[in-house]
């Protein structure tokens, strides 16, 4: 085999080697206000990660897209500075002989999910083993959703964790890439029934019933989810990514609009039925009524967004993490408001981009990729990622309630991180194999 | 070190860190324009339901190797500039062959070519119907014929 | 086809993300101001606590609120209960009022008055620097003002009229702040027990009590006729004499007079209508200017909508008064001519606050020209003692914020000459005598005024009212403006007028010290 020189990736990995330790000095000096850089272990072995990853993928000879880990390494590099600089004792490991900080827990976590890539990258050379076995993909998502249900740890009100051993693991995770593994499979197999006409009742023109009913299905069971795990943001994740994906292989904007109606038609019967979700609605609309008690962490993440203005109050000199001591949820939910705080709009906006560009980039990939099944596949892990980027933003910023999904690659978490990083690598193995049927380097 | 000169310490480290991501920012937006512009190329193709040549093996660089060719639906090749595939290679003559889409399906011509012209490794001799998949020989420059 | 589709997506992402960025600049440019000053923003709590506060000066830099930290807690205290509505308070438990919220950046140190250093300092994240600020009122007349109000609930508005310069401004019951800036809980404390006393002694009576302002509207109503021209000085109503005791009727509807004796019925021009305070001629006046005129007229003096003094973000909110009812922040059309009549002497559907009524005085005063009201006169360094007297370092001088002409100076000498009349007349002796300065002790100038008894529900005591200015002569230039209520007081002429008098004798003293 050939091997080509990543050369762009490697580019755009470089500045990293700035970046992530500036950020380190900053909230170092920030903190003890004196001229002292403080411990750079955590951003080095960050970035050497990340170069150690791009090293592998050269050598391997691999040709998927080399924009994929340098982005992912600079939202990450972020979160880290983010992580860092928030009170370690926060989260954390105390497992195995080990005893690790928050920040330290999740660069381990950053080493685990970077080999877990590159597995994928790397070893995934034909998608027979996704495509193939879709139900039994499908199945084994569905036994681990019961599992969650049954067994899950209740925290912040949803019932999202399984104790396995030492390690708290959020199911929810994974189970989102075997839907979208699932869905691929199903679409692509079926795609040519849904360029066929569709059943007409009356005026209204409704899928076939083949899309029909696995669409009912998937509404039943993110309702299932809101009802039982309580977990708003999960719900709106999951059907947003269907319908998506049902919108890319169709085309059709009725089917989309007709799920959305169901889901908000779904939402409204949840409110008058379920105290959780009114609660959560009514913070949203109000949260200045009950500043003290529900509204709290609403008004303090807009506070904080206040306070950063346009240039940001400074790394490692905002507020909102000492806010009632230490502010619930900062390190996951409310990571993207504590950033804002500190590097301000222009910061902000800059994440946000970053987070965009690797939407397209995924998107660009699904659309160079040879077969159906991969570009449904990469449609529907790329909206995974830009989805959730929006749905938890969007709850920051008191656009949509507030929901307890992960801001991907920067929030604190294990499982959030490991899955992230399996769709990077997923969608770099499908690049990889675009790349090599066309011949065409990417 | 007295405050004010950490509080302007600070800032500047802040403005830096700043520019930095909107440096790293704009180099990704270059890079994703740039490639958005030859995806579009490739796509314009795809989109007319053609199909595309991709040149799998080429000596002397023209056209270069792993370089997608998208296609209209006629297209000369040949060692001529005029052609509107360009073969750079001392095998290939100077109106080597057509390559034609014709109602639903490509067909190749010969166009008296020195050397001839291949298909899957056979040489032709009439105007022959391609599927997607099929490899093309002209000269030493090896193509395939991909939707 | 799925590429197409892909390329939608990719839009609809873009939009997606847009909207999101554009929520994020709500919050992060354009409501930032707003969510800084929010008193449980951490920012502001974590300053409060520790930080010292700027001190507010009387205009001769007598000290009415200040700030000392001991042991690393900040403690504020307020010197007179007089200024308590004025000045309001800064609590840890309750946030900020009255001027020290509209001065919090300034006093807190947040915002400098220079936007060129307060960019500086902001951008270099420098420690907030309090700043003092000086009032426009002088504590001795606000003190004087407070002790003629006594136990009586009402308010005293004294500005000077060619400037808009709020020389007093103080409303009773009132209370003692200074338990609120202690610590939460003493602070709940205090606050529990002056809110269980009667007669809301929290509420600031000059600028949001809405109040009906009785005979005192006839001022305005006399000059909105007289600027659009519907009558003159001299104009009569034939039938008014007769109306007197008959009573006017207005579509079926039977106006009365209020009890004119000692003095007799007869055909009234401007000046002894204002003297006796004839209800029967305003109706007919105000029927005359038309329900329209009414209306814009009422809307140019500043009624319907909130009024400020000061000017911009440090503005000290005043709530709205009313010619008709209130209707979307607005007044609602005259519902018949009924109630146009009878607002055109104040009554219906008429209200007003005290701080309103003192402007139309200031407005006639001031030769037809309202001048806009400001209490704050400027924004020093901080005085490390402030017992000494402000600092010398004056940061920004603050003057009127403008002035707005309501009618001609033509109208403004006619309406003049009628309150002089209605204080000092032969008739108006017998109603608003009592507000005539030289009964005071100050002599050889003129007292413009007038009186009001504003009706309220069955068996309920009228407010008193008085509105006027002093020296009000047709050669002299005014230089106090009041309007002074007492709720439930009875007569205008009983209780307010000589208030408003002394007030305005007091004020023409101290200025001659």
């Amino acid at each position: 085999m050939r091997l080509t020189w990543r050369s762009l990736e490697l580019r755009m990995l470089l500045p990293l080697l700035v970046l992530v330790p500036l950020g380190f000095v900053l909230t170092h000096i920030a903190e003890v206000e004196k001229l002292d850089p403080g411990p750079l272990g955590l951003a080095i072995g960050y970035v050497a990660i990340m170069l150690g990853a791009h090293v592998v993928l050269t050598l391997s000879g691999h040709r998927g897209d080399q924009l994929l880990l340098p982005l992912v390494g600079t939202i990450g590099g972020i979160g880290l500075i983010m992580l860092n600089r928030l009170p370690q004792d926060l989260a954390g490991t105390s497992a195995l002989g080990l005893s690790l900080g928050m920040a330290q827990t999740q660069l381990l976590w950053f080493g685990i999910s970077v080999v877990a890539m590159l597995v994928v990258a790397i070893g995934l050379r034909d998608d027979g083993i996704l495509r193939h076995y879709k139900y039994t993909w499908a199945a084994g998502g569905a036994a681990l959703l019961a599992i969650t249900f049954l067994f899950g740890t209740e925290l912040y009100g949803a019932r999202l964790w399984l104790n396995i051993g030492p390690v708290q693991f959020q199911p929810g995770e994974f189970i989102k890439i075997v839907l979208v593994i699932f869905i691929a499979g199903y679409l692509a197999e079926n795609r040519a029934l849904l360029s066929g006409a569709s059943l007409r009742i009356g005026p209204v023109s409704v899928p076939p019933l083949p899309y029909l009913l696995p669409m009912l299905a998937i509404f039943v069971i993110v309702m299932l989810i809101v009802v039982v795990s309580k977990d708003l943001g999960t719900a709106l994740l999951y059907f947003g990514i269907f319908l998506t994906m049902l919108f890319v292989a169709t085309g059709r904007r009725s089917y989309v609009l007709i799920g959305l109606l169901l889901f908000v038609a779904g939402s409204f019967v949840a409110y008058e039925l379920f105290n959780h979700v009114r609660l959560r609605v009514d913070v949203w609309l109000n949260p200045f009524a009950d500043p003290s008690g529900a509204g709290y962490q609403t008004v303090h993440a807009i506070y904080a967004f206040g306070r950063g203005g346009l240039f940001g109050e400074g790394l490692g000199q905002g507020l909102l993490p000492g806010v009632g001591g230490n502010f619930p949820a900062i390190q996951t939910d409310f990571i993207f408001a504590a950033a804002a705080e500190e590097l301000g709009l222009v910061g902000a906006f800059a994440l946000l981009s970053l987070a965009l560009l690797l939407v397209f980039r995924g998107l660009r990939i699904a659309m160079l990729a040879h077969d159906d099944f991969s570009a449904m596949l990469a449609v529907g892990l790329t909206i995974s990622l830009g989805l959730q980027t929006l749905i938890i933003v969007a709850g920051n910023a008191k656009l949509i309630p507030l929901t307890g999904v992960t801001f991907p690659f920067v929030s604190y978490g294990g499982s959030s991180l490991l899955a992230s990083f399996l769709v990077i690598g997923l969608l770099l193995s499908i690049s990889h194999r675009s790349a090599l049927s066309s011949g065409a380097g990417a | 070190m007295t405050g004010e000169v950490l509080r302007i310490l600070l800032l500047v480290l802040q403005l830096g860190f700043l520019a930095l991501l909107y440096l790293i920012l704009f180099g990704f937006a270059r890079s994703l324009l740039r490639d958005l512009r030859s995806a579009e190329q490739t796509q314009r193709a795809s989109r007319t339901g053609i199909g595309r040549l991709a040149v799998l093996e080429s000596p002397d660089d023209e056209p270069p190797a792993g370089r997608a060719i998208a296609l209209g639906p006629i297209n000369s090749i040949g060692r001529n500039v005029n052609n509107t595939i360009y073969v750079e290679d001392d095998f290939a003559s100077a109106q080597h062959a057509m390559l034609t889409f014709r109602g639903r399906s490509w067909f190749i011509e010969d166009q008296g070519s020195t050397n001839g012209t291949y298909v899957n490794g056979h040489r032709i001799e009439r105007a022959v119907a391609l599927s997607y998949g099929d490899e093309l020989m002209i000269g030493r420059v090896r193509m395939r014929l991909e939707r | 086809m799925i590429a197409i589709n892909i390329r939608r997506l990719g839009v609809y992402l873009l939009l997606s993300f847009a909207i999101v960025s554009v929520g994020l600049s709500y919050w992060q440019v354009v409501d930032a101001q707003a969510l800084a000053s929010r008193p449980d923003n951490p920012q502001v709590v974590q300053a409060r606590r520790t930080a010292l506060r700027g001190t507010i000066f009387d205009a001769q830099g007598k000290v009415l609120a200040s700030t000392t930290v001991t042991d690393g807690l900040a403690r504020r205290a307020y010197a007179d209960p007089a200024f308590s509505h004025v000045i309001g308070y800064a609590s840890l438990r309750f946030g900020t009022t009255a001027l020290e919220r509209a001065w919090d950046d300034i006093l807190s140190g947040r915002a400098d008055p220079n936007p060129l250093r307060d960019l500086v300092n902001d951008i270099l994240a420098r420690k907030p620097q309090p700043k003092d600020i000086t009032l426009t009122i002088d504590q001795r007349l606000q003190d004087f003002a407070a002790r003629q109000l006594g136990d009586r609930v009402g308010a005293v508005v004294a500005l000077d009229p060619r400037t808009g310069a709020i020389l007093a401004m103080t409303s009773t019951p009132t209370f003692d702040a200074t338990p609120f800036s202690g610590d939460p809980g003493s602070a709940a404390g205090a606050m529990d027990e002056i809110t269980s006393r009667k007669n809301n002694p929290l509420v600031d009576r000059a600028r949001q009590g809405q109040y009906p302002p009785g005979s005192t509207m006839k001022v305005f109503t006399a000059a909105a006729a007289l600027d659009a021209g519907v009558i003159t000085p001299g104009t009569t109503f034939e039938d008014q004499p007769k109306q007197e005791t008959d009573g006017f009727v207005v579509d079926g509807f039977r106006i009365t007079e209020h009890d004119l004796s000692p003095v007799k019925p007869a055909l009234w021009p401007l000046s002894e209508a204002l003297q006796v305070s004839s209800n029967i001629f305003f109706a007919h006046v105000g029927l005359e200017l038309g329900a329209d005129d009414f209306l814009q007229y009422a809307k140019r003096f500043g009624f319907c909508e909130p009024a400020h003094i000061g000017s911009g973000s440090h503005a000290l909110g005043v709530d709205p008064s009313y010619v008709t009812r209130p209707q979307d922040g607005d007044c609602s059309p005259f519902s018949d001519r009924v109630e146009l009549a009878s607002a055109a002497f104040g009554q219906a559907q008429v209200v007003a606050t005290p701080v309103q009524m003192a402007l139309i005085a200031a407005a006639i005063a001031n030769d037809g020209t309202m001048p806009h009201p400001y209490v704050v006169r400027d924004a020093r360094g901080h005085a490390a003692k402030p017992a000494n007297g402000p600092s010398k370092t004056v940061l920004e001088r603050y003057g009127s914020p403008g002035e707005t002409r309501v009618v001609s100076s033509q109208t403004a000498r006619e309406v003049r000459a009628a309150m002089v009349d209605a204080v000092e007349g032969k008739l108006g002796r017998l109603y608003a005598g009592a507000g005539d300065v030289s009964r005071y002790g100050v002599g050889g100038v003129h007292t413009a005024g007038k009186t009001g008894t504003a009706q309220r529900g069955e068996g309920q005591a009228p407010h008193s009212w008085f509105i006027g200015f002093a020296p009000g002569g047709e050669n002299e230039t005014p230089r106090i403006a009041v309007a002074v209520l007492v709720e439930g007081g009875g007569s205008g002429a009983g209780l307010a007028a000589p208030i408003g008098g002394r007030v305005m004798a007091e004020w023409l003293r101290l200025e001659g010290e």
